[in-house]
């Protein structure tokens, strides 16, 4: 276990360094994301029914954090599998006798962290900014984003694995934030079938609390069930299609082909 | 006394099918050798002979279609992850580090990948980068550093994982000789310090002669000779004669030469031939007498390795092995 948490220090690390040692990227990065809060707060605000504003605000900020979220744990997956299978370091990662999985799971560990501090700092920084304080209530939505961000980590195995035997797919990568967005901001009201789909259900019932003031108990007990189940199964699968993929690559020579 | 083998590949066969004409390509095909405890093993071969191949096979990087590879008694392709403990790696090009972060980040970085704290490495750090001469280089990012260092850097990165096993891949490819000398003497240190076992490929052949008591010569997927290096060498120098001519070779004795004698090469009066049967410089005499042509000296000839080596790969289309 001590070795884990190694591994999950280790790879945060790298990634802070990155950011860090690219910190013209990352400042335009950061830059963006706050004028977008900023102009969400106080746009939404200027145009929307007054009465309906703050329920416009909230939706769309919660929707687009978790869009940005997702988004940089699954399309930063498969860029960096593609890139270090043409710089090579991809096998140096497969010599590790913790295993591959266990490496991924340490940098979308890493990954989310590191994005939900900055998010997090960005949001806080745009409603100091804008005078607008929304209602975050972090006792539920903390623990509920927690349980969806699992079933995003299955997706990401999923997205590993067809990167470890395609590696070129980076035009799929580029669909993909359009079929998140799909997926994020379409309300479960509205196509109620995408329950079945990856961490939708936990968007909505965090929207839910942000927006309709929902408490633990406001839920269903199915709300729940339907929830850690979503999570769950989409980690198993996602890791078993992972596994499978590595085996594919290793028995057909693709950790290294550029 | 009965050696203990660290590294066993038994009989493993690799075949690839080409993207694109679906072609199936041997890479292995039937390769077989111990590596012992303490040893440094030369993997030779000339371009394409499946010396990559065999080594990922080892680190369990490619399955096999055939046959199985056992570290330490565990079986590469059932337990991969627990074989991997015994082994680290250096594998071909220059391209198992991270360009972008320091030295010192990619010896904490693969430290860590291994389950390493980085608290619990830096003592071992500072020794490797002392002992590569890196120790000035360590926050200076990889892609600022000079070929040779970067190979360096690698060697290092794979001998902070502490693994018994060490596989190297063209270790010196690219590398001036100065480099290259240096590596190779900061090989020689740690197998003496620490008696781990080395794998190397390589088509260098100074390394194999300056750092390999043993090789195995693979050619077309086959092991050509699996022999300790000395041995080898003798066993040569006792089939190759030097002639020194007194007169020119005509035309004639050169096309005699060509259909009987695999190997041997003619500059100006000088003619060197290697043996492959007893009765082959019996067959040189003849022909040098069916012109009637003058021999001022027969020596036996001082063999290098590549001139093994080279004799050994031309062989390989006949599958004569050496052992
Ligand atoms: N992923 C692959 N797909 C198809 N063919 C491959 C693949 N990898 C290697 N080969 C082929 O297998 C054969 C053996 O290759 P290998 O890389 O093992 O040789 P090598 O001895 O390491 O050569 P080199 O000295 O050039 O590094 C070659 O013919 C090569 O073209
Ligand atoms: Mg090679």
């Amino acid at each position: 276990m001590s070795s884990f948490l190694n591994l999950i220090t280790a790879n945060t690390r790298k990634e802070f360094i990155e950011l860090k040692r690219y910190f013209p990227n990352t400042l335009s990065m950061i830059f963006t994301f706050y004028f977008i809060f900023l102009a969400m707060l106080l746009g939404i605000h200027a145009i929307g029914d007054p009465s309906q504003a703050e329920m416009n605000i909230q939706y769309a900020i919660v929707s687009y954090v978790f869009w940005f979220l997702t988004l940089m744990a699954l399309q930063d997956v498969g860029y960096v599998i593609m890139l270090e299978a043409t710089r090579g370091t991809l096998e140096q990662l497969y010599m590790s006798p913790k295993g591959m999985w266990k490496i991924l799971l340490s940098r979308f560990i890493g990954n989310l962290f590191l994005y939900s501090v900055i998010l997090t700092f960005l949001l806080f920084l745009s409603m100091l900014t804008a005078g607008q304080w929304l209602n975050l209530k972090p006792t539920i939505v903390v623990p509920l984003l927690l349980i969806t961000l699992v079933s995003i980590v299955g997706a990401g195995y999923m997205i590993a694995g067809l990167c470890v035997i395609f590696k070129q797919i980076q035009s799929f990568l580029q669909i993909l934030q359009f079929i998140l967005m799909g997926l994020v901001f379409v309300p479960l009201s509205v196509a109620p079938f995408l329950v079945a789909a990856p961490f939708v259900k936990g968007v909505d019932m965090i929207r839910h609390v942000m927006i309709e003031n929902y408490t633990w108990l406001d839920f269903a007990w199915t709300d729940y069930a339907i929830l850690i189940g979503n999570s769950v199964v989409y980690l198993l699968i996602g890791l078993f299609i992972y596994l499978k993929c590595e085996k594919i690559a290793m028995e057909r020579g693709l950790l290294n082909q550029y | 006394m009965e050696r203990e083998a660290v590294v066993e590949v038994k009989n493993i066969h690799k075949q690839y099918k080409k993207r694109k004409s679906k072609e199936i390509v041997k890479a292995v095909d039937g390769v077989s050798f111990n590596v012992y405890k303490g040893e440094i093993l030369g993997l030779l071969g000339p371009n394409g002979a499946g010396k990559t191949t065999t080594i990922k096979t080892i680190c369990g990087l490619l399955k096999a279609n055939d046959g199985e590879v056992f570290i330490n008694g565990v079986d590469v392709r059932k337990e991969r992850l627990k074989a991997l403990q015994y082994i680290s790696a250096v594998l071909e090009g220059n391209r198992n580090l991270y360009w972008r972060l320091t030295a010192r980040e990619n010896l904490e970085y693969f430290a860590g990948n291994r389950g390493h704290s980085r608290k619990s490495v830096q003592e071992k750090i500072d020794k490797l980068l002392h002992q590569f001469h890196l120790k000035d280089k360590e926050n200076e990012i990889v892609s600022n550093l000079s070929r040779g260092m970067q190979q360096k850097l690698a060697i290092a990165v794979a001998l902070l994982a502490d693994s018994e096993v060490l596989l190297l891949d063209e270790p010196t490819l690219g590398l001036d000789v100065e480099t290259s000398y240096e590596v190779r003497e900061i090989l020689k240190d740690i197998v003496k310090e620490n008696g781990k076992t080395i794998i190397i490929s390589t088509h260098d052949m100074p390394v194999v002669q300056d750092l390999c008591e043993r090789t195995v010569i693979i050619n077309k997927g086959k092991v050509v000779a699996d022999e300790n290096v000395e041995n080898l060498i003798k066993l040569f120098e006792t089939s190759a004669y030097s002639f020194t001519l007194g007169t020119p070779l005509s035309e004639k004795q050169i096309q005699m030469l060509d259909e009987t004698i695999p190997i041997y090469e003619y500059i100006d009066d000088e003619l060197h031939v290697t043996m492959e049967q007893e009765d082959d410089l019996y067959k040189v005499m003849d022909i040098l007498k069916s012109d009637a042509t003058s021999i001022e000296k027969i020596d036996r000839a001082t063999v290098d390795f590549e001139q093994v080596f080279l004799t050994l790969i031309k062989d390989g289309e006949e599958d004569v092995v050496v052992s």
